[in-house]
């Protein structure tokens, strides 16, 4: 018999197919492509504790098979998801997960503590954004500073499954992972974006306002798809594989490296129907080979 | 919110009208019944190295015949490549997109204002509101950058031309020559189109009349639905905090005053 659930901590996906933070908003404009209950879950937008208004734009650039976005974190904030969004896509059958972000500690204890009580399922750790107590460093580049936000919105929001979202622009991410996994996460996922800068030669200016941004799209998948293999081998908490995905081997490729689902982002642009067409043809490839997707988890064959 | 679907478009045309400026013509099975003049259609192109749409407005479109007209100049290299595509090929193609100009239901006499590109915006206007009376005034930098004046003569009761170098039409900035016909012209609405710098001279030329303009703005986009809010945009309403928009959502049309330039 053949299967394409997976399971993840806990929470079921009637298949391995999510799409990305910032690249889906909170569903509805998909849903006017095609009914967003065929995908595995969702990642909801950034949600900080206030409203943010994000940077001026230009806000994306393009790059060779891939773009660059510095959107900022342009949120409604967490309590209008709570009365919006949150109740809107509860009502659906695919798993909801809350990207949370913010700029302290008690910012991320904070939206936590709400996320708790929230519909969502499960709450992925936005920790890529600048953090001033620890001096500009990000929360998502020392090893130290992501176990302890891990730990800080486990104990604040026990009820839901924490997912931490890793930053490939670090030294070792292995060594992320095995911290998010020591501070409690439930699971991580990466790669967030690349930093990365697009340049004007006539202007000699940088295109984005905000000067750098975050690399997406397929050109970042083969370093997305190396850092899912060093996790894999970190870490006994289930991954979450993304970076680049366009089609449904792309995902065979991330869920060999050891990912147990993936996500969908810069596609979704691309193709408004793309995340829908990889979990149909995934479907396919499951049931024309018999197989249970979860056994293709981290079977890698390294060259000797 | 209405449902929305990629559409297969068969490129019959895509030839140079003017220096680096293609006209494309895309044939469709179908077409929604929604057009309106200032939508945009967001075009894929057919490899994955170029992995953003672009957004174009909607130059113009035959429902009966099932066509869209696209007006693009080559500014980079997605638009190079688009301009390379052969007739016979196919593109995917989502439509319409974003507000278009909804004229009020006591307007009558309309001044379509285009700037150079931003004039491709225009003739579609007429197309979806066909009893309204049209002067237009068109502004190019030179003479080889002129295009849409003959699509445009025969929709408008006037038709002005001006070029910054006086090389075509009447010498100096369209935004000026308007504002000498104003007295005499006494229109009912301004719908304008072009670059940023435009709409600042526009909003002083005009600003002795009482007369309301609305804008059509261009953003680099991603979805182009509303999701990635990448395509922002200032604004100021009346009561409210400055904020931003999406471009692809709450405009492209939007009213001059509120924009936030």
């Amino acid at each position: 018999m053949s299967n394409l659930k997976v399971n993840i901590a806990g929470v079921e996906f009637k298949n391995p197919i999510i799409t990305a933070s910032g690249t889906f908003g909170f569903g509805r404009e998909y849903d006017r492509f095609y009914n967003i209950e065929e995908l595995g879950g969702i990642c909801t937008k950034g949600l900080t504790i206030r409203p943010k208004l994000g940077n001026p734009s230009p806000r994306i650039a393009e790059s060779y098979g891939g773009m660059l976005n510095s959107v900022g974190l342009q949120n409604p904030g967490v309590d209008h998801f709570l009365q919006k969004d949150d109740i809107y896509l509860s009502k659906r059958d695919l798993v909801v997960i809350a990207n949370v972000a913010g700029s302290t500690l008690e910012d991320y204890i904070a939206i936590a503590e709400k996320m708790n009580d929230s519909q969502s399922d499960m709450v992925e750790l936005n920790i890529s954004c600048p953090n001033v107590k620890e001096g500009g460093m990000a929360f998502g580049v020392l090893p130290k500073s992501v176990e302890r936000v891990t730990s800080a919105v486990k104990k604040a929001c026990p009820n839901k499954p924490v997912i931490t979202k890793l930053s490939p622009n670090v030294a070792c991410i292995a060594d992320n992972a095995r911290a998010a996994e020591s501070g409690g996460a439930d699971a991580i996922s990466l790669i967030n974006t690349l930093s990365g800068m697009a340049v004007n030669y006539k202007t000699r200016k940088p295109i984005l306002f905000n000067n750098n941004g975050g690399m997406s799209g397929p050109c970042v998948k083969p370093v997305a798809l190396k850092m899912v293999w060093d996790c894999y081998n970190a870490v006994k908490i289930p991954i979450i594989g993304l970076g680049g995905i366009t089609s449904y081997t792309d995902v065979l490729e991330f869920m060999i490296c050891g990912a147990k689902a993936v996500q969908v982002g810069t596609y979704n642009f691309n193709n408004p129907y793309g995340a829908r067409d990889i979990a149909r043809d995934l479907a396919n490839y499951v049931e024309q080979n018999d197989m249970d997707i979860n056994d293709l988890v981290g079977t890698l064959i390294l060259n000797k | 919110m209405a449902s929305l679907k990629d559409r297969v478009g068969v490129i019959t045309l895509n030839q140079e009208v003017a220096k680096d400026i293609f006209k494309m013509v895309l044939q469709f099975d179908d077409l929604p019944e929604d057009i309106k003049g200032g939508q945009f259609a967001h075009v894929k192109l057919n490899d994955k190295s170029h992995i953003l749409r672009r957004p174009f407005c909607i130059c113009d479109y035959d429902m009966s015949a099932k066509t869209v007209t696209l007006c693009y100049a080559v500014v980079g290299d997605g638009t190079r490549v688009l301009s390379s595509y052969a007739v016979g090929e196919k593109v995917d193609v989502i439509l319409p997109l974003g507000n278009g100009f909804a004229p009020d239901k006591n307007v009558k006499k309309v001044v379509l204002l285009g700037g150079g590109m931003g004039s491709a915006v225009l003739p579609a206007i007429p197309t979806s509101n066909p009893d309204l009376d049209y002067y237009t005034y068109l502004g190019f930098a030179n003479k080889d950058r002129v295009v849409l004046e003959e699509e445009m003569a025969k929709v408008s009761k006037q038709l002005t031309v001006a070029t910054d170098d006086g090389s075509y039409g009447k010498k100096g900035f369209i935004t000026n020559v308007l504002a000498e016909d104003m007295d005499r012209l006494k229109p009912d609405v301004v719908f304008c189109c072009g670059p940023e710098v435009m709409f600042k001279a526009l909003k002083n030329a005009l600003e002795p009349f009482d007369v309301p303009i609305i804008v059509s703005l261009e953003a680099r986009m991603g979805c182009g639905v509303g999701a990635c809010l990448v395509c922002n945009c200032k604004v100021k309403r009346k009561g409210e905090e400055e904020n931003y928009v999406r471009v692809c959502i709450e405009g492209p049309v939007m009213k001059l005053d509120e924009v936030v330039l």
